[in-house]
């Protein structure tokens, strides 16, 4: 509808000093530690795009920061913000790996979809614990869900050592390896990236659809802008946040079974190292924009993937990458903040300019 | 060539550039030692910033400012108080827990030993303050619970115990009965006799500023466009002045018979936010084609009392019916679809989205009907960029176009987003708060038409409004309202505003006294 107003130049400019920024700083710490820092980045991008397997991994784990960052972004749109999204993608982890486990021997027609269900019944379930305590007795949903991923991390560790831990003694924390023919197929060899990406595909372009072009988006909209009055309009912004929180963790949980099905095969702790986080951090970035999501999805992941190539090849420590990816997320904090605080500034002089008082509370 | 001590304020050529609007444009103006001078302009002309300018909130872009001969380098309202200006602004600046003599020595308290707050030399400032310019407080009353009026003698004695003999009084009667208001006049007219004080009084109530001032300036887009002797203009050519163009106030025709019921509140109780009954066993009712009127004085129960009744807020008590249907316990969207409408006197918190476009703003309540949604779900752009523009056309919205975001819209553009998405409803019943509420005087007469216009077609509308001149001039029957009880219904005809003014008030003396005694 309006969608040339999404994007404004003053973003896009902002986010180009901060990569340009981000670099130039990598680019002194490069220095400093005695590595040329014009090696490093070529190295970095080779570890990119140099070869398959790596482009592989890099459309895996777009994948994933894409999707992760887009259940934050459908949280955010009605004003409630999903930071229990790592929990919930670790527990759709571990349901959906142990219902292959039980039904190992079942077509995949079967154990598939219902591996599917279980990792998103257990991610919108796990979510609706904040979701339905914001909404009905106004507790922080940010306190709730991130004490929620610690419980729901433990909780798993704890079935990954236990109850359901493989009965190979190699596998300390993991539950037992799915049958291969569960596995998602693999679309480059060597790599993680498998068939998953089209389901992911799929998602993603729902999520923008229902945002950007329905009127349940519509309403979304106006709840996270003003849930006073988008519930004085008639929407009923209860059942919508709670809606969005669900699905949201519905998401994640999906996620989850995406790395269990189509990378690790089985459920460990490596399924996700903080993804989420790092998904929440792009969509930040992307101030809670689908289609930029997608985009910084992509370019956070070469980032990442280039970093682990450079480790390798120019023995560079990979922790550039964190120092890259904060040094933006920094900037662009503070880009928001400062071009918001200009924004309130002028705001409140306008507003003493158009005096009155009543009009501005 | 006058005297120059006869000059209390003098503004030179002074500008007031904000990031893209000049709020003040070259004024040059001498305000006289021992007069009352009202300042008078629609929203958005320029008064409130010019006095900010001389209370030293803000540092004129170029120009200069002289009180009491002496030119002001250093703006800031330490060293404004300096110089003997005080103002009291709309919003009082009083800590609502302290008492009167607390809050009126703040900042300059008396202490005991140089070290510890002496409360009884603060009481005795107090009492002598009171008597010598005869505005009767308790000093020992704790702010929080004496009434509007009474806080705002505080807030004048504040000024006064700093050494302000340049009072600014921001819309000083907004929140005042008429007795109260004429009360403060007495008072005003008084101590600017007596000790020989300049008073300014931003207002935008022409009948004050023919009631009390001396001499009136009006400012229109930022500049002075006339000072005036009050005595030697009529209310009409200041209204005209303000807009820049005549301002007709027709007649509102009314025609048309008073239908069945269609608002019945039975025994309502409510509560306000802080859990105290705020609508206490009321019982009203309002007929199709007729408009009910609520004078009522803020915080008395009427904004509880409608947020009740269209579902914004719990009902405790009583029952509520829309159109025969039961209201009690619905959503605000199941209460809409029993024929609502509701324009919210906070516009800015519940009226708009203020993020979003003035298109979204019209759409929403709409959004999900059959001609602007393809398959039932798909949003049809272009019906709805239609819909939108027609009735930004038809209500006369001024902005730069339906993509505008409606946070950056004049207040009397956003009230006409608000209005004309609620009136696009075709309701029979109508809620209206405030609204009018900062918009101005051409503004006003249009909804004001706009309203009656609704009434003529067969509405049932409940209005409430600050403004008494307008309870009057729209209501077919007024109900007066006290600490959320009615204490009359009346025909605005056959009333005087005076009068109503005592039953807004209620038995509240009455009340006080049993306080006391308790």
């Amino acid at each position: 509808m309006k969608k040339r107003k999404l994007i404004h130049w003053d973003y896009l400019l902002a986010l180009a000093i901060s990569v340009l920024l981000a670099f130039a700083i990598g680019a002194v710490i490069l220095a400093v530690s005695g590595h040329h820092p014009g090696t490093a980045y070529l190295a970095m991008f080779q570890g990119a795009f140099s070869n398959a397997r790596h482009f592989g991994d890099v459309l895996e784990y777009a994948m994933v920061l894409c999707l992760c960052g887009l259940a934050c972004v459908l949280g955010a749109r009605v004003g409630i913000f999903n930071v229990g999204g790592e929990g919930q993608l670790l527990l759709g982890a571990i349901a959906a790996a142990q219902v292959g486990v039980w039904l190992s021997g079942v077509t995949a027609w079967v154990t598939i979809p219902l591996a599917a269900l279980a990792a998103i019944a257990t991610g919108a379930l796990y979510a609706l614990i904040p979701g339905v305590l914001k909404v009905k007795v106004k507790v922080n949903e940010v306190i709730t869900t991130i004490m929620l991923n610690t419980i729901a991390a433990s909780l798993c560790q704890y079935l990954a050592k236990g109850p359901w831990n493989s009965a190979s003694k190699t596998i300390v924390a993991g539950t037992e390896q799915l049958s291969a023919q569960h596995w998602f197929g693999g679309l480059i060899p060597g790599s993680s990236l498998s068939t998953a990406i089209f389901a992911a595909a799929i998602m993603a372009f729902l999520i923008w659809y229902v945002m950007q072009k329905t009127s349940k988006g519509f309403e979304m909209k106006l709840t996270g802008q003003n849930p006073r009055f988008a519930r004085f309009s008639g929407i009923k912004t209860d059942r919508l946040v709670i809606t969005c929180m669900a699905i949201s963790g519905a998401i994640c949980g999906l996620v989850g079974m995406f790395r269990v099905y189509g990378a690790e095969h089985m459920y460990k702790s490596s399924v996700s190292n903080d993804y989420y986080f790092e998904g929440l951090m792009v969509a930040m970035i992307a101030q809670y924009q689908p289609v930029p999501v997608m985009l910084l999805s992509l370019f956070f992941a070469v980032l990442k993937i280039g970093a682990q190539g450079m480790e390798l090849s120019a023995g560079v420590p990979n922790q550039i990458y964190l120092i890259i990816q904060t040094i933006i997320i920094f900037c662009m904090a503070a880009q928001s903040g400062i071009s918001a605080s200009l924004r309130a500034k002028t705001g409140k002089r306008k507003a003493s300019a158009a005096e009155g008082g009543k009009d501005n509370g | 060539m006058k005297d120059q001590n006869e000059i209390a304020v003098s503004f030179s050529h002074v500008s007031m550039q904000f990031p893209g609007v000049l709020a003040n444009d070259d004024i040059s103006l001498d305000i006289r030692r021992g007069e009352i001078f009202a300042l008078v302009g629609e929203n958005g002309a320029g008064k409130s910033t010019l006095m900010n300018l001389l209370y030293g909130i803000h540092t004129p872009t170029s120009g200069e400012i002289t009180v009491q001969g002496e030119k002001i380098t250093q703006f800031s309202p330490k060293n404004a108080i300096a110089h003997g200006v005080g103002m009291v602004h709309q919003h009082f600046m009083l800590v609502p827990s302290f008492t009167v003599a607390q809050n009126i020595v703040m900042r300059q308290e008396p202490r005991k030993l140089g070290l510890f707050f002496d409360n009884r030399a603060a009481e005795d400032i107090t009492r002598q303050l009171v008597a010598e310019y005869g505005l009767q407080v308790e000093p020992s009353a704790v702010v929080q619970e004496i009434s509007v009026g009474l806080q705002q003698r505080v807030e004048i004695l504040k000024a006064f115990y700093r050494g302000a003999d340049i009072l600014i009084l921001d819309e000083p009667t907004a929140v005042l009965t008429p007795q109260e208001t004429d009360e403060l006049f007495d008072v005003i007219r008084r101590i600017v006799a007596e000790k020989n004080m300049t008073v300014i009084i931003i207002t935008h109530k022409l009948g004050e500023v023919m009631a009390i001032s001396h001499r009136v300036g009006v400012m229109r887009k930022g500049k002075l466009v006339g000072v005036e002797e009050t005595a030697h203009v009529t209310q009409r050519q200041l209204a005209s002045m303000m807009v820049g163009r005549p301002v007709l106030f027709d007649q509102l025709a009314r025609t048309g018979t008073r239908g069945a019921v269609q608002i019945a509140v039975e025994d309502l109780t409510v509560q306000n936010d802080r859990g105290l009954r705020a609508v206490n066993g009321l019982s009203l009712q309002v007929h199709a084609g007729e408009v009910l009127g609520i004078a009522a004085i803020e915080g008395n129960g009427q904004s509880e009392l409608l947020e009740a009744i269209a579902g914004m807020r719990p009902v405790t008590g009583g029952s509520i019916c829309i159109c025969g249907q039961n209201a009690v316990g619905r959503t605000p969207g199941e209460i809409r679809a029993m024929g609502l409408a509701h324009i919210p006197e906070d516009r800015l918190a519940t009226g708009v989205s203020k993020d979003a476009s003035v298109q979204d703003n019209l759409l929403v309540g709409k959004h999900m009907l059959p001609e602007f949604n393809r398959f039932g779900f798909h949003q049809d752009t272009r019906a709805i960029a239609q819909y939108s523009q027609q009735i930004y056309d038809s209500f006369d919205i001024r902005g730069s176009g339906i993509d505008m975001r409606v946070g950056d819209m004049s207040g009397g553009n956003m009230q006409k987003v608000v209005v004309a998405r609620e009136f696009s409803f075709d309701t029979p019943v109508l809620l209206i708060s405030q609204p009018t509420r900062g918009v101005d005087v051409g503004a006003m007469a249009f909804f004001h038409s706009r309203i009656i216009e609704k009434r003529n077609s067969g509405c049932a509308i409940l209005l409430v409004s600050a403004d008494l001149d307008e309870v009057f001039r729209l209501s077919d029957r007024i109900i007066t309202l006290y600490e959320g009880e009615i204490t009359g219904e009346f025909d605005p005809s056959a009333i005087s505003k005076e009068e109503i003014g005592y039953y807004m008030t209620g038995s509240r003396s009455g009340k006080e006294l049993a306080h006391e005694e308790a």
